[in-house]
């Protein structure tokens, strides 16, 4: 059973209201790093033109591959194992994870060893400034995380579009809008680190004009003692509400929390 | 005038960093602690970052305005923090493909005090971690190091470094950071039973438990992790540093026998086989014996990889050849290795015999951390070449 967490602060911010607005140090400082990478980063994903698996290769030029303007020679592809460049003289490989500038282009091989994906990036599309509802911190929760009965898995699209095998992780139980809403939490690799994240990708009624439409993810916190904080003011959006390009992850069938969730990433739009 | 003014008030902001800084990581499980050492060279500031006493170097330190940074250099990552009288405030910032990752970090002038080991610790222990109902084994073993309580976690593919530990009554807690590498194990003895929680980057964190080794196998031995073809000569050519074609059947190798030692600049386990590796280049090269390094970098682009390489050859001082082989994964080095089967581990050592063919894979290498197991590894590697070399 998760129980809403901070009952004496939320006393307090009632009490004071400006200071629902101020983010705690550690989450304003996340956020500042992750705007100033959004505007600044060569690998933003505001820069991003093209995310598509290499597959059995890719022709950078052609209209059914990213279709990148003066590549209509280029071709990538995977040569034992390696993510190759060629057709524009010497074959030369591309690093995993790293970026490669061909052009006004930048070509990032990365996904997993078995499902090679190239993200391309065009540093001189626009970009916008991410915005955030007001710190709230009634929208906290700490409790504990219900194992699934059997251990699963299954393929789903990370923030970042790339198809991975996630575990199932259970689910946490939340008391939001009167309503106890149980959400599913998957336990999502990062193919470039190693690392996982228990993550919830989740949908509520912001979702209709304030917020991503696909919905939003939100990473649990461990506490200790079996318990884990679920802070909506972290909910960030998919990669793909910054671009087109990429791939949008499906909403997880029942992570629909009733009423407004206004807490973590808005959606900026056009 | 100005000009004066303007740099006694920069003095005054920033007092010099050098010396040693007790750091710490603030995880979503607790604090992992290292030691952070800044000292003056004559190109400027260098840190290094230090685990039980071990260090290594990590990169250039600037000093702007108020604070401090770090520039992990060989990890894209960086430590920034705001210098405030002995106490650095700041984090710990690694940019993925996701966006940057950060971790609070602090630190204070000074050293770790040494904990003493309690009896009930030491030694080896079987340790088994559950993921979302997965079982994974792992090996401790606690040791009073120069540094006090130190600590090495044995996977099937080799060790995780040195560890920095804490005792208080009870519990420990074991840490491991190298700039890239966020590492920590925090356990309570609960009678024979050790029960913790194992934490690697900001909060991934694998509940474990850990009973006293028996002797019986915990691990998968390492040369039953991957398997050759051993009725085919073993086959590889890729480049030298100089851009050469190598092969297997060149004439430095031909009649003799070879360690292939299959490696990564990155990979920090292989920097404690390479001058184990060394060492037996100097002692068995004049019998008739070679090693030959196959090198799996982070970009596969030779130019940039060739630097790497360079480097570790000049750290280690390394004089049987490295190859510039491919991407460092096993999953994109395997395809390159077709005579293996179950290629998994960097580093992984092959024996070969005089006919080139393959006697012996050994996936991983446990480290010095390892105390025993490592001291057996190399005496193990060292029975195998002499038997080779009596073949």
């Amino acid at each position: 059973m998760v129980s809403r967490a901070l009952v004496l602060c939320l006393a307090a911010v009632a009490a004071a209201p400006v200071a629902r607005a101020q983010a705690p140090a550690p989450l304003a400082a996340e956020r500042a790093a992750f705007a100033d990478w959004l505007a600044t980063a060569p690998t933003s994903p505001f820069a991003a033109v093209a995310q598509q698996p290499i597959g059995s290769g890719l022709a950078l030029g052609a209209a059914a591959g990213p279709g990148l303007e003066g590549l209509e020679k280029a071709r990538v592809s995977v040569e034992a194992g390696r993510v190759v460049l060629d057709g524009l003289g010497t074959p030369r490989p591309l690093p995993r994870f790293r970026p490669t500038r061909l052009g006004r282009y930048l070509l990032v091989p990365g996904g997993t060893a078995a499902t090679p994906v190239l993200t391309v990036f065009d540093s001189s599309r626009a970009r916008k400034a991410p915005r955030w509802y007001p710190h709230d911190p009634a929208l906290e929760f700490v409790g504990a995380l219900t194992p699934p009965v059997q251990a699963s898995s299954r393929r789903l699209l990370t923030p970042d579009g790339i198809e991975v095998e996630a575990t199932d992780a259970g689910t946490v139980l939340v008391p939001f809008a009167g309503v106890a809403t149980r959400l599913r939490v998957m336990r999502i690799p990062d193919p470039a680190t190693g690392e996982s994240e228990l993550e919830v990708f989740f949908r509520d009624s912001t979702n209709a004009g304030e917020t991503y439409p696909a919905g939003r993810f939100v990473a649990l916190v461990p506490e200790g003692g079996g318990k884990y904080r679920l802070d909506f003011n972290r909910s960030r959006n998919p990669f793909c509400a910054y671009s087109s390009a990429y791939a949008c992850p499906l909403p997880w069938q029942g992570n629909v929390l009733p009423g407004h969730v206004r807490a973590g990433e808005q959606y900026v739009k056009d | 005038m100005l000009a004066t003014t303007v740099a006694l008030a920069l003095v005054a902001i920033v007092p010099d960093p050098s010396g040693s800084w007790r750091g710490v990581l603030d995880l979503a499980g607790g604090p992992l602690r290292f030691e952070v050492a800044i000292a003056r060279e004559a190109g400027g500031l260098r840190a290094e970052l230090c685990n039980a006493g071990e260090c290594a170097p990590a990169g250039p330190v600037r000093l702007i305005g108020d604070s401090l940074v770090i520039d992990l250099t060989d990890y894209a990552a960086t430590i920034a923090a705001r210098v405030s009288g002995d106490s650095l405030v700041g984090a710990y910032s690694n940019v993925g493909n996701r966006g940057p990752r950060l971790i609070p970090f602090r630190a204070a002038r000074g050293r770790w005090k040494a904990t003493a080991l309690p009896a009930a610790f030491a030694g080896q222990w079987d340790a088994t971690l559950v993921t979302d109902g997965r079982a994974s084994p792992r090996i401790f073993v606690f040791s009073e190091g120069r540094r006090g309580a130190e600590g090495a976690v044995i996977s099937n593919t080799g060790d995780y470094g040195r560890f920095h530990g804490m005792v208080a009554g009870d519990s420990v807690a074991f840490s491991h950071f190298d700039g890239s590498f966020v590492y920590m194990f925090t356990a309570r003895l609960d009678g024979d039973t050790l029960r913790g929680t194992f934490h690697a980057g900001l909060r991934t964190q694998t509940p474990f438990t850990a009973v006293r080794s028996t002797g019986r196998a915990h691990l998968k031995a390492p040369t039953e992790m991957t398997t050759a073809d051993t009725i085919e000569p073993f086959r590889f050519a890729f480049p030298d540093l100089d851009g050469r074609l190598v092969a297997h059947d060149d004439p430095q190798f031909r009649g003799r026998v070879v360690v292939v030692d299959v490696f990564g600049t990155w990979c920090s386990t292989c920097h404690y086989a390479a001058p184990i590796l060394e060492s037996f280049q100097r002692e068995y090269g004049p019998r008739g014996f070679t090693v030959v390094g196959l090198a799996y970098e982070v970009t596969g682009d030779t130019a940039v990889d060739g630097v790497l390489v360079r480097r570790y050859r000049e750290k280690f001082g390394l004089t049987f050849p490295l190859l510039l082989a491919g991407m460092g994964t096993a999953e994109l080095a395997a395809p390159t290795l077709p005579q293996l089967n179950g290629f998994t581990a960097f580093p992984t050592t092959i024996f070969l015999g005089r006919d080139g063919r393959v006697r012996r894979v050994h996936a991983g290498f446990y480290g010095p951390a390892t105390g025993a197991m490592h001291r057996q590894q190399v005496a193990e590697f060292r029975a195998v070449i002499e038997s080779l070399l009596r073949e």
